[in-house]
């Protein structure tokens, strides 16, 4: 080998930290990135696979009961493929062992090995439920632990129960795939129906269209068609809902998500890149000498320029030999999770060829950019100052006759001091030394100061906007302020619940409230959204409503609702004030919409008008089949308490009684996959700290480094071992804290930034951004700590120092 | 000394001067000097007498303020008219510079050591440098740790294998700068036969030294002090 | 004050040990200004290091005062040193971040000497003393070179420790700052602080009150040294090696005239008395003094004993003797030496006749 590229090889090898230092801050970057990328590209492409393979329906309706020759009409429609019929209903179910019941909803289907839309993918045991059979959705696995061959107790509508057997686990990655806050499902034959006293007639229909699967204009026109000739049929279509064939309906979101990570990603390498840099300039710097020799020896500026880049080049080479198959395993593994999570299945382990060719990219452009001008500007270092070392070192080399001017920063420095002395405030000499030596390398100060405080400003944001989505979902609760919702078969008078409920001890206040389901039509009277008018009394107690514009319902007003925001999707420019077309009850209305508020907005959107109107729409005057209680005690475990006594309650009494939900169980589920989300967040503002404090390392070991004779100095005149050190881990607390007062101003508008994307891709909506000083306080006391050990290796090493070694004489 | 036109390296006028804060600093004040092919020739002087000032205006290390600096080794060149990276080349193959600290690269073998200016200067093919690098250490009399460390030899063999390095593409014209200062005196005898006997061999040495004392083994001397020749 | 007792200095690396000092045995006391003068590779750098704790010896001990130097850890080493000597380095090395001023305070904080508001004062006073006064407030990359020094010495004397150590302070000053410098550690000295400094600047040694000579990591002998001044170093140590001290009780011979005389005496103490028989009549011609030697006239022209020598009758004697063989050889390749003994013994020869 020639000898100069046995010089890089040794460069490479001999300082293996510095070695492992540059070589782990490219693969944090790369590494980063090509989990994210690779997870993008892998679920991007087996989310909606998965979503076609299991022949999705494009047609879902829900609507009053009806029977097979209905459905063969349906069939028969024009430009329907294929249509199934499908009863979904509401159950509690328990295993035989355990008392906690969960809520889950039953699909019962004619024929499954006739089905041909919305396909079960087995996971275990049969693949489809005979009669008095079960077969479960995987999900149902996180509600409670049945195995294939066990029972399930399901409780009936008349409180009595049946056992019925779980023949097999599959996974349904079509059926509420739009909702995974949706209850999981349990599937039985319509022959099991009479068992759980279930009438055997179909309330869903899924269909296929025959022709533009994918054309969402179609399936539109198709399902509006399809509806208009089943109410003329006389039947009542209460929701209609399209979906593509290729499309996961949750596939924006997901991708929104990992955009957001993919920036963080970039921005992980952005800093690595700064990271790079210095290490660079450092290295350069310390071979200084070795260049200077090289040119005396008649080495040129672009041979050495070519040598360090090969040495880079070889840093890059190293990253990748990490980064790439970590990288590839990470995003397989963030894959596997997030596609868990939604309930769809991967196509199997792979290599993503375009992360791939990213990692690569990244690995290798990067540190040649961030390597760049340091090289260039060491490979054109003249021969004199290489060698006297006056370019490199700061004052320690030799002296050069007479003397230079001070700085303006060094001037500036030295009269604050002044300044503080003359008004009697005493900065200790070992202090001012810290202080000083903060600022002495100015270009490394900043690009360490940058990534440190980049990497706090990500910390601090994400608390901020974690406590922004909590205090979203807390708006949202103030919809939710009942403690126990309880739904009937059947209504029942107000008074008469509202006296058997007060029976039950912790009660405080039931109201009745009135619903109303209707679709809200485009101008050319194609569906544009599903609807549920929410309708309590006036003057509820159980609605702390927020507007952010308008007003909120009040006595007196009629076809009035308040609407969530969701609506501006389709009509961007609705005001208070506006009318709304709609289709309610077979009927077209005209609402008018006085106040938006926020909300989550799934499977359609909320409304609220008043009880007085829309129980006389219903036929409902002064009767309810959904009540809703006010407890003494508001805490989950109460709620959950209270709502099965409530349950017990009125099922000893005879009242044909659905279900009692907990009020809060509906944002359970919610702040869970937020919190998911949030963690994800946590993971990569962690990495970019952990590259702030990688940097920070670098530039401590650097500095310490470079001052190596100073400290021999300090020694020489009377500096033991802890003020060596202290020296060293003061000058890394003081730019950790300044990370921190400038990471304090950054987080702001990242806080902003990120909260906008997140809740534009979580909750469709913009959101008010909430500041928690929680962030601010762990990332101060992180901050401390992390420069503090990333001080506490160069100091020691600086203390172990000998002066003999430091001063090496001449 | 006067100035003949026929000699290898021939300085005139030279004058150095560093701008500082206190004022002008006069480095080197009008030097005029010839050096002819074959000669050992020495430049006695002080701490700060400016020698080393005076070596890398020859060695075209540092820029001069005024004058002009002639070497006719081959072909004739005024050193500071050549631009950086000519010059890296032009020195690379017609100077060899030896420092009182070595300056060996720490990670390379003496070998390599001296293998690298015939890497970096591409006069000679591999096969051909590697003969020639085991022949330089022959020279200086350390074929022994061809494949050693700088860090695993004595500071008198670490200024041999510099020696050889200086040679490695065998210039007419050798520059050192205290090659003895941080050797011991035995030591530094040494050095200073394998000096004589590169002599006889017909190269030209440039020699800066404070040691008065060596003075009589130079062909020919002078001294400087504050910037000027004194005799 | 300072007492260096066998120590010897080895350093190793994988061509082998080097020895660098080789057996060093030293006395210096309270008060003295001592020069250590010795070639580059001589071993006196490392030597200066073994009395400053920053290089531990490899062997053998050093005491500073009462204080066992290397008993101390190395932390322990540093806090001592800043409160018990002051170190002024050829490179002057002031930390470059401090002004002038802060840089000397410094090593009262390291230590913890004088009170917080004293600081600035005595630090003030330090500058004033080296002449810096006005220069207080710089950094010293805004100094020159000989203020960047003297500043330093005001550092080393921060602590008033009663030991400065000196390692080619004027190594880099232009003559007159030197001058400066040189004059202030003789004020020092007669302060009764002592110091040590390290030069190769022969002529520094005349302003000192002792000089030592370090040649190939061994002590030169000092009697010998100032005899024979224009000896090359090594040629000192040579004879240094071959010489063998003596001692004569007072009033003893030492040597009788017609004696055969093969070594020549330098006297290291006490006094000797030369006396030549004239008419049956011993009369005493000189009396010789320390650094003063007898035996050359016979060295050079041979034959035996031209007087008789005893050692003064009120002390007794210290003496040197060299054998003539040896300093013959070092005469040879010593012309300087040479001639002037040939001129020593032309002036006693007249003298005696």
């Amino acid at each position: 080998m020639k000898p100069r590229w046995r010089k890089v090889l040794s460069d490479l090898w001999d300082n293996k930290t510095r070695t492992l230092l540059v070589v782990f801050s490219i693969a944090v970057g790369v590494f980063s990135i090509g989990v994210i990328s690779g997870a993008y590209v892998i679920i991007k492409n087996d989310m909606s696979a998965s979503y076609a393979a299991n022949h999705p329906a494009n047609i879902e309706l829900r609507m009053e009961d009806f029977d097979r020759d209905f459905l063969t009409s349906v069939q028969n429609a024009p430009d329907i493929e294929s249509a199934v019929g499908r009863r979904i209903f509401a159950i509690r179910a328990r295993p035989v062992n355990s008392t906690q019941w969960a809520a889950l909803d039953i699909v019962a289907v004619d024929d499954f090995k006739k089905n041909d839309i919305n396909l079960l993918t087995p996971i275990s045991g049969a693949p489809l439920p005979g009669k008095r059979e079960v077969v479960v959705e995987k999900k149902v696995l996180k509600e409670f632990q049945v195995a294939v061959g066990e029972d399930l107790v399901f409780e009936l509508s008349d409180g009595s129960t049946q056992t019925l057997k779980v023949v097999g686990i599959v996974q349904d990655p079509t059926t509420g795939a739009d909702d995974f806050l949706a209850p999981p499902f349990v599937y039985v034959t319509m022959s099991t129906l009479p068992t759980l006293r279930q009438p055997d007639a179909f309330n869903r229909v899924y269909a296929t269209v025959d022709s533009g699967k994918n054309d969402e204009a179609h399936i539109r026109n198709v399902s509006a068609d399809l509806v208009s000739r089943i109410e003329k049929n006389g039947k009542d279509v209460s929701r209609s809902r399209i979906a593509l064939t290729n499309e996961h309906p949750l596939a924006s979101t997901v991708n929104a998500i990992l955009g957001i990570l993919m920036a963080l990603g970039i921005l992980i390498v952005f800093l690595s890149s700064s990271l790079i840099a210095n290490t660079l300039a450092a290295l350069l710097n310390q071979h200084l000498r070795h260049i200077g020799v090289m040119k005396l020896i008649g080495g040129r500026a672009n041979q050495i320029f070519g040598m360090y880049l090969v040495l880079i080049l070889a840093f890059g080479l190293l990253a990748l030999l990490i980064a790439v198959p970590a990288g590839g395993q990470g995003a397989y593994g963030l894959a596997l999770f997030i596609a868990d999570k939604l309930g769809f299945s991967l196509l199997g382990y792979r290599i993503v060829p375009m992360a791939f060719i990213i990692q690569i990219a990244i690995g290798v452009l990067v540190p040649l950019l961030a390597g760049f001008a340091p090289v260039i500007e060491g490979s054109r270092i003249t021969v004199l100052s290489a060698i006297s070392g006056e370019a490199g070192r700061e004052t320690a080399g030799k002296p050069t006759p007479g003397a230079k001017r001070e700085s303006r920063w060094e001037h500036f420095q030295v009269r604050a001091a002044q300044a503080l002395l003359r008004r009697g405030i005493h900065l200790p000499r070992p202090l001012l030394i810290s202080l000083r030596n903060t600022f002495r390398r100015r270009n490394r100060l900043i690009l360490t100061l940058f990534t440190l405080t980049m990497g706090g400003a990500i910390f601090i944001a994400v608390f901020n906007v974690r406590t922004t989505l909590f205090d979203y979902m807390d708006n949202v609760g103030h919809y939710f302020v009942a403690d126990v919702t309880l739904d009937f078969e059947k209504p029942y008078r107000l008074s008469e619940i509202e006296n058997v409920a007060r029976q039950v001890p912790g009660v405080v206040d039931v109201e009745g409230w009135a619903f109303a389901t209707a679709e809200v039509l485009f101008p050319d009277g194609s569906v544009a959204e599903n609807l549920t008018v929410l309708a309590p009394p006036a003057g509820s107690k159980m609605v702390d409503a927020q507007p952010v514009a308008g007003r909120w319902v009040q006595a007196g007003d009629t076809k009035q609702i308040a609407l969530t925001e969701g609506i501006l999707r389709s009509f961007p420019n609705l005001k208070p004030g506006d009318l709304l077309t709609v289709k309610t009850n077979g009927r077209t209305d005209h609402w008018q919409v006085v106040g938006f508020f926020k909300f989550i907005d799934r499977e359609g959107l909320i409304a609220y008008g008043t009880y007085d109107y829309f129980s006389r729409e219903a036929n409902l005057a002064n009767r309810s089949v959904s009540f809703r209680v006010v407890t003494d005690t508001h805490d989950q475990p109460y709620q959950r308490a209270l709502s099965e006594a409530l349950d017990q309650h009125f099922r000893a009494s005879s009242y044909k009684l659905r279900q009692a939900r907990p009020g809060l169980s509906a944002l359970d589920n919610a702040t869970e996959s937020l919190d998911i989300l949030v963690i994800f967040l946590l993971i990569m503002a962690v990495l970019t700290a952990v590259v702030g404090a990688m940097g920070l390392t670098g530039t401590m070991s650097m500095n310490v480094l470079e001052r190596t004779r100073e400290i021999g100095i300090m020694r020489a005149i009377g500096a033991g071992d802890g003020e060596i050190i202290r020296m060293v881990i003061v000058e890394g607390m003081v730019i950790g804290s300044l990370s921190w007062l400038l990471g304090l101003a950054l987080s702001v508008p990242f806080t902003y930034l990120l909260s906008t994307i997140v809740s534009l891709a979580v909750f469709e909506t913009p959101i008010t951004v909430v500041f928690t000083p929680l962030g601010y306080f762990i990332w101060l006391g992180l901050v401390v700590v992390l420069s503090a050990l990333a001080s506490v290796v160069p100091a020691r090493n600086a203390a172990r120092l000998t002066i003999r070694e430091v001063l090496a004489y001449e | 000394m006067s100035a003949t036109s026929s000699a290898l390296i021939e300085l005139l006028d030279v004058s150095k001067i560093y701008a500082t804060e206190a004022g002008e600093f006069p480095a080197l004040r009008g030097i005029n000097l010839a050096i002819n092919a074959g000669e050992f020739f020495g430049i006695v002087g002080k701490s700060g007498a400016g020698k080393s000032t005076l070596l890398n205006m020859i060695t075209g290390v540092d820029h001069l303020t005024s004058g002009e600096v002639l070497i006719r080794a081959g072909r004739d060149v005024s050193v500071h008219h050549l631009s950086e990276n000519d010059l890296a080349l032009w020195r690379g193959r017609t100077m060899g510079v030896i420092y009182q600290s070595f300056q060996l690269l720490p990670m390379l073998t003496l070998l390599e050591n001296i293998l690298l200016p015939m890497d970096l200067c591409g006069l000679y093919r591999p096969r051909e440098s590697r003969r020639r690098a085991m022949e330089l250490l022959e020279l200086v009399e350390i074929p022994e740790h061809a494949n050693k460390l700088p860090a695993y030899i004595s500071g008198g063999q670490q200024q041999r294998v510099a020696i050889a390095r200086a040679l490695a593409n065998d210039p007419p014209i050798l520059v050192a700068d205290e090659p003895t200062g941080s050797l011991d005196s035995v030591t530094a005898d040494h050095i200073f036969d394998v000096f004589e006997k590169l002599v006889t061999r017909g190269k030209t040495i440039v020699m800066v030294t404070h040691d008065t004392g060596l003075m009589p083994r130079f062909n020919r001397h002078l001294v400087l002090s504050e910037g000027e020749i004194i005799s | 004050m300072i007492a260096i007792q066998q120590v010897v200095k080895t350093f190793k690396n994988a061509a082998g040990e080097f020895t660098v000092l080789k057996g060093v045995d030293l006395t210096i006391e309270k008060g003295q200004f001592v020069a250590i003068i010795g070639k580059s590779g001589s071993g006196k750098s490392t030597l200066l290091n073994m009395m400053t704790g920053i290089d531990r010896p490899t062997a053998g001990k050093v005491f500073i005062g009462a204080t066992d130097l290397y008993a101390m850890s190395e932390s322990k080493r540093s806090l001592w040193r800043g409160k018990n000597m002051g170190i002024v380095f050829q490179f002057f090395q002031l930390l470059p971040m401090l002004t002038l001023l802060e840089n000397v305070m410094l090593p009262m904080d390291y230590v913890g000497m004088y009170d917080v508001d004293e600081r600035p004062r005595r630090a003030l006073e330090l500058l004033t003393l080296v002449g810096l006064e006005k220069q207080a407030g710089k950094l010293p990359l805004a100094v020159s070179t000989g203020q960047q020094q003297l500043a330093a010495l005001a550092r080393a004397l921060a602590n008033d420790p009663p030991l400065l150590v000196a390692d080619e302070p004027t190594g880099n000053l232009d003559t007159r700052t030197a001058d400066i410098v040189i004059e202030l550690f003789q004020h020092f000295a007669e302060q009764g602080k002592t110091v040590v400094m390290v030069t190769h600047d022969p002529s520094l040694t005349e302003r000192t009150s002792r000089t030592i000579i370090i040649s190939d990591g061994e002590v030169v002998n000092e009697t010998l040294a100032q005899a024979f001044p224009l000896l090359s170093h090594r040629q000192m140590l040579a004879l240094t090696k071959q010489s063998v001290r003596q001692t004569v009780a007072p009033g003893k011979v030492v040597l009788s005239r017609d004696q055969h005389v093969d070594q020549l005496y330098i006297v290291v103490s006490g006094q000797a008395e030369v006396s030549i028989e004239r008419k049956k009549h011993a009369s005493a011609v000189a009396r010789l003094a320390a650094g003063e030697f007898f035996g050359e006239v016979e060295l050079l022209r041979g034959g035996k004993a031209v007087a008789t020598v005893c050692a003064a009758p009120d002390a007794s004697l210290e003496l040197l003797a060299i054998p003539h063989e040896a300093l013959l050889a070092a005469l040879k390749d010593s012309p300087l030496t040479e001639a002037a003994l040939t001129r020593i013994v032309q002036h006693r020869v007249g003298d005696g006749k």
